[in-house]
């Protein structure tokens, strides 16, 4: 186990106040917080963060962490003293902004609830829920897929050290499902304490960036590039959606930006979301003489301004 | 670390098939009754039923209720701001789709 500084993660001396913690995890979470940040690494820093200010602000587990020494330097390999922790009363189940899952295995030893649980036999209770995050493809909601997923699970060993173990569970994600939809896995939070039930699991879906299509809900998008004569004339396609291939009919006239919606080709589900193919029309360089020659015969050809909505 | 296989396990669609009670919301997000309680009050959550008892919230509560906690207890905002920073919130994933499916252009 590798020991954690909580102050170096959020830039404070030892001798910080119980302001100067606040302000400084105030200050670091708003910037951190995945629902705002823009930081592809805001989910793992806020949870780092989260766990520091879980300690560092009550002061009872900021005295028991203190007591360890300031010998400690981050990263450095760690087991805690036997009875570290005697003389502190850590009080309640509020382990602040963390999700209650996810946290290291240092702080699981030290103030993980299997540590306290420890402490206190005969105890019922029900077990907490979990919270993670899973990312499926567009492929995988119009299909449905199996997942498996890793949860790490703090576990008091023979010894009665607290150790994480890694838990696979393979989840079965249903055709249909949206980003920013939950599935719940009933019993498959955590443990509960003594003969009481475990609790729930809830897992977020969000999609991975797909190259060609954008989602918005239940409806795909696409970009469609097309050669001006093709939007101009007409043309009759092959378009790969995440469903397969569909035949489709560009009719004569389609305007660049003017979606083309194939009802029902979104998202499955009821009702299903619908496909939109947005035409990109694509110019070609006029490079070769016959090539600069056809753009002179469009030129003779057309009666068209093209800065006639600038006249106005 | 060991590692353990389980069977394949099934969830149900919080959005689709759950209504989550008072209950079960508090339970799902560590939020207290009371917490829950002025968020509603505030529109922060719109559960379905008239009463506290019969209230059924959706699984978009789930993700607002987890913020709400968050900016609750971490940055202290009471319930009118936590309604309007959760506006704010909606206000830029909402851009941030519109942002996404009008593409690179």
């Amino acid at each position: 186990m590798k020991f954690k500084d909580y102050y170096e993660t959020f830039g404070l001396p030892r001798s910080a106040t119980q302001d100067e913690i606040k302000r400084a995890y105030r200050k670091l979470a708003r910037k951190y917080h995945p629902d705002v940040s823009k930081d592809p690494d805001a989910e793992a820093r806020f949870k780092e963060l989260g766990e520091a200010y879980a300690v560092l602000k009550d002061p009872e587990k900021r005295a028991a962490y203190d007591q360890m020494g300031s010998q400690w330097k981050s990263g450095q390999d760690f087991k805690p003293p036997p009875d570290w922790n005697a003389g502190f009363e850590f009080s309640g189940r509020d382990f602040g902004a963390g999700d209650g899952m996810d946290h290291s295995d240092f702080f699981e030893a030290l103030f993980g609830r299997q540590a306290r649980g420890a402490q206190r036999p005969g105890m019922h209770a029900r077990g907490e829920d979990h919270h993670a995050k899973v990312l499926i493809d567009l492929e995988d909601a119009y299909r449905g897929a199996q997942r498996s997923i890793s949860l790490r699970v703090p576990e008091v060993d023979a010894q009665g050290h607290v150790v994480l173990r890694e838990r696979r569970l393979d989840v079965s994600i249903p055709k249909g499902i949206r980003a920013g939809q939950h599935l719940r896995l009933t019993g498959q939070g955590e443990p509960g304490l003594g003969e009481g039930p475990a609790g729930d699991l809830y897992l977020e879906i969000g999609f991975n960036p797909h190259p060609r299509f954008r989602i918005d809900d239940r409806d795909v998008y696409l970009d469609l590039p097309l050669a001006p004569w093709e939007a101009a004339l007409g043309c009759s396609l092959a378009v790969a959606t995440p469903d397969g291939s569909v035949q489709l009919t560009v009719p004569a006239g389609t305007a660049a930006g003017k979606s083309l919606r194939l009802k029902g080709k979104g998202i499955p589900g009821n009702p299903p979301g619908d496909l939109y193919v947005v035409p990109k029309v694509v110019l070609p360089p006029a490079v070769s003489e016959s090539e600069k020659e056809a753009y002179r015969a469009m030129a003779k050809a057309f009666d068209f301004n093209a800065r006639e909505p600038m006249k106005r | 670390m060991t590692n353990t296989n389980l069977q394949l396990i099934r969830g149900a669609i919080v959005e689709e098939e759950i209504h989550l009670t008072l209950e079960e919301l508090c339970q799902a997000c560590r939020a207290s009754e009371e917490h829950v309680m002025a968020w509603v009050f505030e529109g922060v959550l719109e559960p379905i039923g008239d009463a506290p008892p019969d209230w059924r919230f959706t699984g978009s509560a789930l993700h607002r209720a987890r913020l709400a906690l968050w900016l609750t207890r971490d940055l202290e905002i009471n319930p009118p701001g936590v309604a309007l920073a959760l506006d704010l919130l909606d206000e830029i994933a909402a851009l941030k789709t519109r942002l996404q499916r009008a593409g690179s252009r």
